[in-house]
């Protein structure tokens, strides 16, 4: 009921296949591309493990997060190279991982290993207005839209699938997820969200201006 | 002249707290404003006058804005000092001289909550216009008359801490802050409203400098603001509110808790009194418009002999603002009064307003150039009698600033 609040879900046929293939679309409620949404697809039956663990990368450039949002399987580690020539002292607080990291200049720092699933929000300690997000997920497939509003999982094994969107402007009042199927056609689940996204970050603004 | 020694320690102390380890790079910051002034101000309140402007119109052609050098020292990992020096004219006590020098304590947040020390001399949070470097506004040249008044007048020489509910880092669309603090050293705060009311300028009064020129016969037209007379310590607590990173609401309730009987004669100045709350929004959109409402009330009182004299003071001002890309132009309207109870013709009574627009152009990293046109209207009964002038004054002024500013980090 909460899904179909959020979202209208089409499923169509197309030409079959070798394998499944799904293509998520989410568009805004004005209709526009959601560029950037975290994809996931859990599989509900058969049972599948989590994708293999990666090394990834969070820089920290002209005083800000590069990726904006980063997504890792669970067990990944993600490195910090900070590619400014001032220090950052990155930090969550948030319960998939809390952790405290300086990044001074001219040292390196171990990565950080991300092993329970969830939304991860990064800040500094000195730069107040830095901010980016990791997400950890435990399911086997997973992306971000294109600057379509598209995410392509391509070779699914057939079966059913818990399909979650995430985005950090999102504004919808419940989590957006439906239960899709994948078989040998070719499957498009559209989405749309039912509520405007909040307002992105001000760009432009001079970095030694209090925030 | 103790006590003098004792705002000196306390600074000193603050400089030299926390542990020596060079974690973090320093930073410092050098900057040269220059100014090209045409104005018909009255004789300036720097000069005995009551006039409002910074440049009179004896002071127009080139003149320094301002020369400031900021150094900003990590201690070890949470802490840092934090120290603003700066020459506003040739008239100070000192050539340079401090206007900020303070240590912080800053950890790392826990449990979704950030908190912060401050001990030295810095301002109170409460100016959301003067939010760039240097305690300067970004959007005119010269500040509203509340954020002129802030900066010639209060200081917090003390401890401040802050603690701040970060919602926008756990999925909600607000921050929260909290600050109180407990100082001493400010207990001239007032004065100035007594002396010549509301004034626009940037220059802010240095920490052992003083308002006015040394060669003043008169003793009310130089004042130093920055004293323990009373030794009663004052506080203020303030709150600030933000909607993502584009709206700021804040709070603040000041009270030097002075004792208005007190004077301190090597300064010639009694402890004023003075309690004041300012309230301040800021907007700021996608589209680069900012706009900033203040508003500022309170009261001041000296009590010569267990006489109480009392000057209530007010000023409102809201400023619309739009920046695209290098460029912005700003247009600012400032209301003023200052009642002094017993005579309205006196000096210290006044009842004013101002029209500001700007434009300002940011070169690169190191250039900023800026234009302003500011005109003051204000009714000050008190300069019939001492000065023999009419009570109304409409002040205007046009001023072209150039700046240079150099960064650097060892």
């Amino acid at each position: 009921m909460h899904a179909a609040a959020c979202a209208s879900l089409i499923s169509s046929s197309a030409a079959a296949v070798g394998a499944g293939s799904l293509t998520a679309s989410v568009r805004q409620r004005d209709d526009k591309p959601l560029v950037g949404a975290v994809i996931t697809l859990e599989p509900q039956s058969p049972a599948l493990p989590a994708a293999p663990p990666m090394t990834a990368i969070m820089d920290q450039v002209n005083l800000a997060f590069v990726p904006d949002v980063l997504v890792i399987p669970v067990h990944s580690s993600v490195q910090f190279p900070n590619s400014d020539a001032i220090s950052h002292q990155v930090y969550s607080f948030s319960s998939a991982r809390k952790f405290q990291l300086p990044l001074y200049r001219g040292k390196a720092y171990p990565p950080v290993v991300f092993d329970h699933p969830g939304v991860v929000t990064l800040g500094c300690n000195i730069h107040d207005n830095m901010l980016a997000y990791i997400v950890v997920t435990a399911a086997p497939f997973f992306g971000r839209t294109d600057a379509r509003g598209e995410w392509l999982a391509p070779s699914l094994p057939s079966g059913q699938y818990r399909l979650r969107v995430w985005h950090p402007l999102l504004n919808e009042p419940q989590e957006i997820e439906r239960v899709v199927h994948a078989g040998a056609e070719r499957e498009i689940v559209e989405l749309r969200l039912t509520h405007a996204l909040r307002p992105a970050a001000l760009s432009g603004r001079p970095h030694s201006w209090d925030y | 002249m103790g006590l003098l020694t004792h705002k000196r320690a306390l600074l000193l102390c603050a400089l030299v707290a926390g542990t020596p380890a060079l974690a973090r790079a320093a930073e410092w910051e050098l900057a040269l404003d220059l100014r090209a002034v045409s104005s018909d101000g009255r004789e300036s309140f720097l000069d005995n006058g009551q006039g409002k402007l910074r440049f009179d119109e004896d002071h127009e052609g080139i003149q320094l804005g301002r020369l400031r050098a900021s150094w900003n020292q990590p201690l070890g990992e949470v802490f840092s000092a934090h120290v603003e020096a700066s020459t506003w004219d040739t008239d100070d006590k000192n050539p340079i001289d401090l206007t900020e020098a303070y240590v912080e304590y800053q950890p790392y947040p826990r449990a979704g909550t950030k908190t912060r020390v401050r001990l030295g001399a810095f301002y109170p949070p409460m100016s959301l216009e003067n939010r760039a470097s240097g305690w300067e506004t970004p959007y005119t040249i010269t500040p509203s008359a509340i954020s002129s008044w802030i900066g010639e007048e209060i200081r917090t020489v003390g401890i401040e801490g802050q603690i701040e509910w970060l919602g926008t880092r756990s999925g909600h669309d607000f921050d929260l802050q909290l600050s109180a603090a407990v100082f001493g050293w400010n207990d001239p705060a007032g004065t100035m409203l007594g002396a010549h009311g509301f004034t626009f300028h940037d220059r802010q009064t240095t920490l052992f400098g003083r308002v006015g020129a040394p060669q003043s016969f008169a003793d009310f037209a130089k004042k130093e603001l920055f004293h323990e007379i009373d030794n009663r310590p004052g506080f203020y607590v303030g709150a600030q509110a933000r909607y993502l990173d584009r709206a700021a609401l804040s709070f603040l309730h000041y009270d030097n808790r002075a004792d208005p009987t007190v004077e301190l004669h090597s300064i010639r100045d009694f402890a004023w009194f003075t309690k004041f709350d300012a309230a301040a929004l800021r907007v700021e959109s996608g589209s680069g418009w900012t706009a900033i409402i203040q508003a500022l009330d309170g009261v001041t009182y000296i009590a010569p002999g267990g006489f109480w004299l009392d000057w209530r003071f007010d000023s409102q001002s809201a400023m619309l603002a739009r920046r695209a890309g290098a460029h912005m132009v700003a247009a600012r309207y400032d209301r003023f009064a200052v009642r002094f109870q017993r005579d309205p013709a006196a000096a210290g009574s006044e009842d004013g307003h101002a029209w500001a627009f700007a434009y300002s152009y940011d070169r690169g990293e190191h250039w900023r150039f800026a234009l302003e046109w500011l005109r003051v209207t204000s009714d000050v009964p008190a300069r019939v009698a001492l000065l023999g002038e009419p009570a109304l004054a409409i002040e205007s002024k046009l001023e072209f600033s150039a700046r240079y500013l150099l960064t650097g980090r060892y």
